[in-house]
């Protein structure tokens, strides 16, 4: 259907030469022949004629012109002064011509309009006189003098002051003759609205091979969006569709959508456009539009094509006609909660399937990048929830509980999971065959072990403990994380194929060889490759007095122990704890100590820290669970000696502490308050102060602390084949974390065991939330946040959990607060759903660079949005909508299928239509946007027809302009519609209606009317970003935004820059009919520039006097297009200026130090002697 | 300062958005003073330092150096070329003991017909309360004064 990957036109190289290789051909007229009997007479001694046109009286009304013919016929070189009446005027160029021909005239100035309006004229006009056509000079005598002052002696003055100088300058004028360089027969159209498909076909239609780029997914632009149009009530896409199917079938058109300009080079008739391919995620050609995609996307976001007034899926298709007949997604940016995770996982993905209740598409989506939903769901950090932008609202989305509630349903509902579900991470068969052993079956060597499974390897675990899941096991309590979740989750991966767990397996580090252990040596020669993560389970010790007394434990030894007596594991003694727990620390383990150590039956729990609250490095919310039971905390204090009595420990005494000055880490340092201790009576003391690698001497290399030294982006150890990750690199940190480094470690050893680059694409660097181009909801629901249920603190005495988790209804209320602000989840439902294969959630944009000869700028408009005319209550009150709005409403294709009715659903008594809504308005738009009164009338028409309303229309006038507009505007009065001449001041709200304030001019008096409906008739604007085209474009914009035309009578089409032309709305506000025939107009201008075979370049560039040239190259660095390079002459560097690069800015000249480099058309003596004339004349005059 | 001093004022206007802004004046019928003669050149980075001096040296009262918007050359960067050359040119007037205000630096575009007729009228009048050019008298009398500065 489209032709979105047809390759570019082949360019026949003949027609697109290479810079520098421009032919230097001259005009038929301009061939040199022509000018030998002139040559003499350019040459020669300058013989001026002087023209000085009065423009009937526009020039001679103020502008005493005899008299400026007179001051001047007497300078020096000039042969002929006159004045005519009409100099542009055929019987005005012929007497010049005469006059050249009888006095043998070398060079003309012309004292008339501005030379942007008939330089071009006269310099055809020298040219038929056989005068080379730059031997002219036009004095600006009417837009820069007769129409700004008035008449007198100055004005008169100033204009002998202009002739003179042009006199002056032109005596230094020198023949030019312009490039002609082939034209590239191609056009560009940009923006595919009915005037970019227009001027598309019409184009096509004649041989040119045409680009069409549109930004959006579908060509169509607003007209797509009417239901009828005025006067005719044709339906709109009626007529339209056919247009665009025939843009997709015509051989000579390309559409490029979802595409923008990215870059602009080149020069009328030979542009190089670069175009932004933008990432549609679908492929065009593979689409079959068969809408499976859609019913299994879960997000959904206010349609732009139907204003907001419903909602369409993050995959999408703008409407159901669209060309190319393919779907698109909406993708801003990556979620900053995705982003955020350090795993990875595809958080508003799952958010979003939660939020329609597909559970087991959400926990399938968890289980992608974190091998444990349920533990992680209970222990993260969730930084997701610190990044999350509804946060910025109120609360953000309850992630962590809502990743909780979707393994718990995958525990409770095992009979949706027959196959293991880790199985479907099966990601290729890259390491069938390879051996890679595990050291430790912590999270990371889980998640490394099921990583590599995947890719079909053979991994083993070795576990030093009787039980695997490391700290994640024999670290926290119960009462976080229940034993059932752990054993399945664990079970999960451990049970994969290819995956064997060894318990009870240590495996020394220790460079010596000991024959009889398992040791790191051995494993290295048995398997390809050995990754090492056995955590930190080492407690810290403070090294005071007392320590290894009996009822002295590490944190860490300690829940350790209590979690073998739950696992029921014997192995050591059990932990006892007397009636006063102290437990040193004031980490996260500190707090699971010292809840512990209260279900143990302590009755007096003291947390000391030798810090304050601020500065504990524990959750927030653990630490206020703890108090919650009771437990205190003793905060600057330090233990300084634990004192015993009779062997077991009695008292624990500290020293008193107080804030001092930030440390590295930014938290005030403890500092001792000397000779201020304190000795409080304990029975058990816990020291949870950090921990340590449990290994001492090992085989690769350690970093700082002692911890394993890795790269940090491969996690590659000293050794090549042994890699390691984990607490045991980074000392202790989340679970989260853990798996993300698990993740980039497994990839590090697939690479390895591929010998691929281990480092190539990693990606750097992460998005956050203040990454711009999300999606930002105009409305959002005001639902707070979901409280989980917790059992009460009194309660709690037993290992049980401590929270309840969601309820379904309230998992799926919460995931309902999800903002959607990337807009696709990258739930990856699609391509599960797509039969064809057609979507890829990782394309990326691409650039493309098409050549073509001409550009038509069809950018088109946005409707105004009148909110910020709060007098009207857009936004506020339902019952006030936009006539675009109401165009939908009354679409059969729109929300309410062609019923023009109220939110609620019921049929409107009377509606009040408001004209010049913003428009003709000093306050926004001070224009009249020409469609309004128009489409005021029509949408009247159709309300009356379908609902038998009353239709009010309140107006300043009625602008039925165009063929047919008065007969419409009769008709639809005749149909009973009301009209009040007066602007509508205000709408406000009164039971349940709306009532229209306004002043009824013809009667002169204010008047009230309530309504059902209020349609605000706004007005249009320029498209939301013709402001950057224009720079990437080099056209320039009027002061309203729109794109500037050459002129506004006689060039409507062609913009400020030759070879691109405008076409439609982006000029100016005009209706349909309109827009065509502009359209139509800037394709046949387009078509009269691409028909040429040469375009001639204009002569007044820049050239280089390369005696004179140091070799500076101050010229190379300014000039913005690359046109003067350095280049070898007579053994030294002199610049050389590419001319077909050259634009003639004068950059290059005006910067050069030693004046070596001249403007043609423009040289210093030129401008200088103008500078000189202007001045001294007229003071001479004095 | 003599009550009918009316000044002399250059204005370089670049083609393609001050001079068709200064056309627009026209072609609305946007009255400002008579005092200001303007110089077509292609970009107001073409406007070379040595014609402010020359401008002044030969009397005139003021200069005008009008471009696109930033952002807007329809040369990419002429204008920001232009605004910074004369940055450094308001130093060199201070240095040579002439108002700097006599070097009017300003974007105009091609549809600030308004504007043009505005920055005009203010200019104008500005240079009015600066005074005559002191260098104008010597221009005046024919004294060449870089000659008379070189010897």
């Amino acid at each position: 259907m489209t032709k979105n990957s047809a390759p570019r036109m082949p360019i026949d190289p003949e027609c697109c030469p290479a810079p520098g290789d421009t032919e230097n051909i001259n005009s038929p007229n301009l061939k040199a022949e022509n000018f030998q009997q002139n040559e003499s007479m350019n040459k020669d001694k300058p013989r001026i004629g002087v023209y000085v046109c009065m423009c009937g009286s526009n020039i001679a009304g103020t502008v005493n012109v005899p008299k400026v013919v007179e001051a001047v016929s007497h300078m020096p070189n000039v042969v002929v002064a006159r004045y005519n009446k009409y100099t542009c005027s055929g019987p005005g160029q012929q007497s010049i011509q005469e006059d050249i021909k009888a006095n043998k005239l070398n060079r003309v100035v012309v004292s008339a309009c501005s030379p942007r309006m008939h330089e071009r004229t006269w310099r055809a006009m020298l040219t038929n006189a056989g005068v080379n056509p730059y031997l002219l000079e036009v004095a600006n005598l009417r837009e820069h003098v007769s129409w700004i002052h008035s008449a007198g002696e100055m004005t008169t003055r100033k204009a002998v002051d202009l002739v003179a100088a042009a006199i002056e300058r032109v005596a230094l004028h020198d023949p030019l003759f312009p490039q002609r360089v082939p034209v590239t027969k191609a056009a560009m159209v940009v923006g595919g609205g009915i005037a970019g498909i227009q001027a598309s076909l019409d184009l096509a239609q004649a041989g040119v091979p045409v680009y069409l780029v549109e930004r959006e997914p579908s060509i169509g632009g607003h007209m797509a969006q009417l239901d009828k149009t005025f006067p005719t009530l044709d339906c709109s896409a009626c007529i339209l569709t056919p247009k665009m199917v025939d843009v997709a079938s015509h051989p000579n058109i390309t559409l490029l959508s979802n595409s923008e300009v990215e870059k602009l080079d080149g020069f009328i008739g030979n542009f190089q456009v670069t175009v932004r391919r933008k990432a549609r995620y679908v492929d065009v050609d593979a689409c079959t539009a068969c809408n499976d995609c859609v019913k299994v996307c879960p997000v959904q976001i206010p349609s732009e094509f139907e204003n907001g007034m419903a909602e369409r899926t993050a995959i999408y298709r703008p409407f159901a006609q669209a060309v190319p007949n393919a779907f698109a997604i909406d993708k801003r940016g990556e979620a900053p909660c995705k982003a955020a995770c350090p795993a990875g996982i595809h958080v508003q993905g799952f958010v979003a399937l939660i939020a329609e209740g597909r559970f087991k598409e959400a926990y399938d989506l968890i289980q992608k990048d974190m091998p444990f939903p349920g533990i992680c769901g209970r222990v993260c950090h969730h930084p997701c929830e610190t990044e999350c932008r509804r946060a910025e609202k109120d609360q953000p989305v309850a992630i962590e509980f809502l990743k909780r509630y979707a393994a718990d349903w995958a525990f409770t509902h095992p009979e949706e999971f027959v196959e293991n579900t880790a199985v479907y991470n099966l990601k290729g068969d890259d390491l069938a065959g390879k051996k890679i052993a595990i050291i430790g079956s912590g999270p990371v060597g889980l998640t490394v072990a099921r990583d590599l499974a995947a890719n079909s390897a053979e991994c083993e675990i070795f576990e030093a403990l009787p039980v695997a899941g490391g700290m994640m096991n024999v670290g926290i309590p119960g009462h976080r994380l229940p034993k059932q979740i752990l054993e399945k989750e664990i079970n999960d991966i451990v049970s994969l194929p290819g995956i064997k767990l060894h318990l009870s397996t240590p495996v020394s580090l220790a460079p010596e060889v000991n024959a009889s252990a398992m040791t790191l040596e051995r494993l290295r020669q048995d398997f390809d490759a050995v990754f090492v993560g056995i955590g930190a389970h080492l407690g810290s010790r403070m090294g005071i007095p007392g320590e290894d007394l009996e009822g002295v434990y590490s944190g860490i030894e300690f829940l350790r122990q209590v979690n073998f007596s739950h696992l029921n594991v014997d192995l050591g003694s059990q932990p006892k704890v007397g009636k006063r727990v102290a437990v040193v620390g004031g980490g996260n383990v500190a707090i699971d100590a010292a809840m512990t150590a209260r279900r143990l039956g302590a009755e007096e729990v003291s947390i000391i820290y030798r810090r304050t609250r601020d500065e504990m490095p524990a959750h927030d919310w653990e630490i206020e669970e703890a108090a919650d039971e009771g437990i205190k905390f003793i905060f600057l204090a330090n233990p300084l000696e634990v004192i015993a009595d009779q062997g077991s420990v009695s008292a624990i005494k500290c020293q008193r502490m107080r804030l001092g000055a930030p440390d590295s880490s930014g938290r005030r340092r403890p500092e001792p308050i000397e000779g201020d201790t304190v000795t409080l009576p304990m029975d058990t003391v816990i020291m949870s102060i950090g921990q340590k690698l449990d290994a001492e001497s090992i085989e690769i290399n350690q970093g700082s602390k002692g911890w394993i030294a890795v790269d940090p982006q491969t996690f590659q150890t000293s050794e090549r084949d042994v890699f390691a990750a984990g607490d045991a690199v980074t000392g202790p940190v989340s679970i989260v974390e853990v798996v993300g480094t698990g993740h980039q470690a497994a990839e590090s050893i697939r690479r390895f065991l591929c010998g691929q680059e281990l480092l190539a694409g990693l990606k750097q660097g992460k998005t956050t939330k203040e990454t711009p181009g999300y999606y930002e909801p105009a409305a959002w629901d005001r639902t707070p946040r979901q409280e989980i249920s917790f059992r009460e603190a009194a309660d709690r005495n037993d290992f049980d959990e401590i929270y309840l988790g969601f309820t379904e209804d309230q998992a799926v209320a919460e995931a309902k607060r999800c903002l959607s602000c990337a807009a696709c989840s990258e739930c990856l439902a699609c391509v599960d759903a797509c039969g064809v294969g057609a979507i890829d959630h990782t394309a990326v944009d691409t650039f493309e660079q098409i050549d073509v000869g001409a550009i038509i700028i069809a950018s088109g408009f946005d409707v105004w949005d009148p909110t910020p005319m709060l007098e009207y209550g857009y936004g506020v009150y339902p019952e006030v909508y936009t006539g675009i709005e109401i165009e939908r409403l009354s679409n059969a294709s729109g929300p309410t299928e062609g019923n023009i009715v109220m939110r609620n659903g019921e049929k409107p008594e009377r509606v009040a239509i408001l004209h010049c809504v913003g428009s003709r308005d000093e306050h926004h738009q001070p224009y009249c946007s020409r469609i309004c009164c128009m489409y005021s009338l029509k949408l009247a028409h159709l309300i009356r027809e379908k609902t038998s309303a009353e239709v009010v229309e309140f107006y300043m006038d009625i602008r039925s302009f165009g063929k047919g507009y008065e007969e419409f505007y009769e008709r639809v009065q005749h149909e009973g519609v009301v009209f009040v001449r007066g602007r509508g001041a205000q709408v406000l709200p009164q039971d349940d209606q709306l009532v229209v304030y306004a002043e009824d001019t013809d009667l002169g008096q204010p008047v009230r009317l309530p309504v059902d409906m209020v349609i605000l008739a706004t007005g249009v604007v320029p498209s939301k970003g013709a402001d950057e085209l224009a720079h990437k474009l080099h056209v320039t914009r009027d002061i309203n935004g729109f794109f500037l035309e050459a002129h506004p009578k006689l060039r409507p089409v062609d913009s400020n820059t030759d070879g691109i032309y405008l076409a439609g709305t982006c000029q100016a506000p005009r209706d349909i009919p309109d827009t065509v025939t502009h359209a139509s107009a800037a394709a046949a201008q387009a078509l009269g520039l691409l028909s040429q075979p040469y375009v001639e370049v204009v002569p007044t560039i820049a050239e280089v006097d390369e005696l004179n040239c140091v070799g500076c190259s101050l010229c190379v660095e300014v000039c913005p297009y690359g046109a003067p390079t350095l280049a070898e002459n007579r053994g030294r560097l002199v610049s050389k200026i590419n001319e077909a690069l050259c634009k003639g800015c004068g950059l290059c000249v005006a910067g050069c130090r030693g004046k070596a480099i001249a403007l043609r058309g423009f040289t210093d003596n030129q401008l200088l002697s103008q500078i000189e004339t202007l001045l001294q004349f007229s003071m001479d005059e004095r | 300062m003599s009550e009918s001093f009316e000044p002399k004022i250059v204005g370089f206007l670049c083609n393609w958005c001050s001079y068709a802004g200064a056309d627009l004046a026209g072609t609305s019928r946007m009255s400002y003073p008579q005092n200001v003669r303007i110089i077509r050149v292609p970009c107001s980075g073409r406007v070379d330092p040595l014609f402010v001096v020359k401008t002044l040296i030969d009397g005139a009262d003021g200069v005008m150096v009008l471009g696109c918007h930033p952002g807007d050359c329809h040369y990419q960067q002429g204008n920001y070329i232009a605004q910074r050359r004369y940055s450094i040119m308001h130093r060199l007037l201070e240095f040579s003991g002439l108002e700097t205000d006599r070097l009017f630096v300003d974007w105009v575009s091609a549809s600030e017909g308004k504007k043009f007729s505005e920055v005009v009228t203010s200019f104008t009048e500005k240079v009015r309360n600066i005074g005559p050019n002191p260098l104008r008298k010597k221009a005046e009398s024919g004294i060449d004064v870089l000659e008379e500065v070189s010897s």
